[in-house]
């Protein structure tokens, strides 16, 4: 997350705010985002214990309709489909013909042969001209990045507050949504989220996307409720074991080795990349995606080198941070399969330091399912 | 109180008769965000000024911290291990560093002032 004052960056319709209130901007994927208001350590605590909001409309927002829409989705990704209920949603890959990542995202069920795909606004140019380059006939895509925000209510007090805006909140199930009018105009609401806790992501147009953020800030109030910015979701989201591209996830990993063989249905189902897959699940994965707790302090970061107790070099950090929600330095990363054993050494600034595989998730998941 | 001299690389150095007492600037803390780690010398390190003798590790990187003068180690704040936030909450004050046994009092001249050292970060961010 590099920093940068350039002018091209594009910007969500809470700019504004974030303006406002002196939220530190990065450059995240050639968006200008809020990476913490009052701090990162503090954001992530109020997550847990509370609630926060997060603005990431930088999400690409990508709309596939037709009469073949089913089946191209299906095609094109692997998870099953046919076992997305009407208003539901589920974690998906899209993957390539040598069986590596392409991009994770959500694909929400809008309605018999509709759907819509969340991608990382890092991929979301990338997937729009994969999904344009597999099309059939009778399917057309629509790319709403821009004109669609994305607000993300998380925490244990997120339903009390979403209950300030409809009693009838309370009935989505998790990865379920609902269409809603909210302060005169329509949103997709839905229980979900990308840190572990209860929550909602709610999407809106753009030009409506102030006033729903004011609202929720409002309705929240008595419960500690606080905006968050991205470094607390990325700490969230490592407490939770959760993968991110562009750390744990690539076009050099394949979902067997990250762990995300649960969401590819190769006996479901055919789609792009099967064939490979099927060549990769005959052989036990050579390396695999461990979490670690760190016995010496010390903050593991992307690209760090993790040994043995031989001194043999065994793997790679992809992500890592401190988490204040444990009082722990943590991380994830990749380690030869043969090699998973404890203890393990992160390589920080020439010293190696003792680190334990851990189980995921660091923390209680807390969704509600 | 003594006076107080800033780096380019965002230290301060408050001299106190031969020791200079570090830490990194207010300025440096708030860029930085929470610091959640710091790597401190050892006392008797000799060190050297303008090089790397401590690293702050905050929520988004690594960073180093540069001796604002040559001498030795005298002193570390050792708080710091167990509460490296309080390089955000008081830079200037609970959160410093390390105290350096002042070798050569002519390098001084080559750290700035305060009123120096704001228009240094003033220029610095525009």
């Amino acid at each position: 997350m590099e920093e940068t004052k350039s002018l091209q960056l594009k910007r969500t319709p809470l700019y504004p705010y974030h303006k406002k209130v002196k939220a530190k901007l990065v450059n995240f994927s050639g968006w200008e985002m809020p990476i913490e208001y009052e701090g990162i350590l503090k954001e992530t605590k109020n997550c847990r214990n509370n609630c926060a909001l997060f603005d990431v409309s930088h999400m690409g927002e990508i709309e596939i309709k037709g009469k073949n829409a089913h089946s191209f989705i299906q095609y094109l990704t692997t998870n099953n489909v046919d076992r997305l209920e009407n208003h539901s949603l589920q974690y998906n890959l899209f993957i390539n013909e040598k069986a590596t990542i392409l991009d994770d995202f959500m694909l929400y069920h809008l309605g018999k042969n509709h759907f819509l795909c969340v991608v990382n606004a890092s991929n979301k140019d990338k997937i729009v001209n994969w999904l344009y380059r597999n099309k059939t006939s009778s399917v057309e895509i629509e790319d709403k990045s821009d004109s669609t925000a994305l607000l993300s209510l998380q925490g244990p007090y997120a339903e009390k507050i979403m209950e300030k805006i409809s009693p009838n909140i309370k009935e989505i199930k998790y990865v379920h949504f609902i269409y809603t009018m909210i302060a005169g105009f329509e949103c997709l609401v839905s229980r979900s989220g990308y840190t572990g806790e209860d929550g909602f992501e709610l999407y809106c147009p753009n030009k409506n996307a102030s006033i729903l953020w004011e609202l929720l800030l409002d309705l929240g109030k008595n419960f500690s409720l606080s905006p968050a910015g991205l470094g607390a979701r990325d700490v969230l989201r490592i407490e939770a074991g959760y993968p991110l591209y562009g750390h744990e996830i690539d076009e050099s990993t394949n979902p067997i080795e990250a762990s995300l063989g649960w969401a590819v249905k190769v006996k479901e189902k055919d789609f792009i990349g099967k064939e490979k897959m099927l060549n990769t699940l005959k052989a036990p994965a050579s390396r695999k995606r461990i979490g670690f707790v760190m016995e010496e302090k010390g903050v593991a970061r992307q690209g760090y080198a993790i040994y043995d107790t031989k001194n043999n070099c065994i793997g790679t950090v992809t992500s890592g941070t401190y988490s204040p929600n444990l009082n722990k330095f943590i991380g994830m990363g990749y380690i030869n399969s043969s090699s998973i054993e404890n203890p393990i050494y992160i390589e920080i600034r020439g010293k190696l330091l003792r680190a334990r595989i851990d189980k995921f998730p660091f923390i209680k998941i807390n969704t509600k399912r | 109180m003594g006076e107080i001299k800033f780096t380019k690389t965002h230290e301060w150095a408050r001299i106190n008769n031969d020791i200079a007492t570090a830490g990194i600037t207010d300025h440096a803390q708030s860029e930085l965000g929470d610091i959640v780690f710091v790597e401190l010398p050892s006392v008797g390190d000799e060190v050297t000024q303008n090089s790397q003798c401590a690293t702050v590790e905050s929520t988004k990187a690594a960073s180093e911290v540069y001796a604002p003068l040559s001498g030795k180690i005298d002193e570390i704040n050792e708080e710091l291990v167990n509460n490296p936030q309080l390089i955000n909450e008081s830079p200037f004050d609970k959160g410093w560093m390390f105290k350096i046994k002042i070798k050569d009092r002519t390098e001084l001249d080559n750290l700035m002032d305060e009123a120096t050292y704001k228009e240094f970060i003033e220029k610095e961010s525009h």
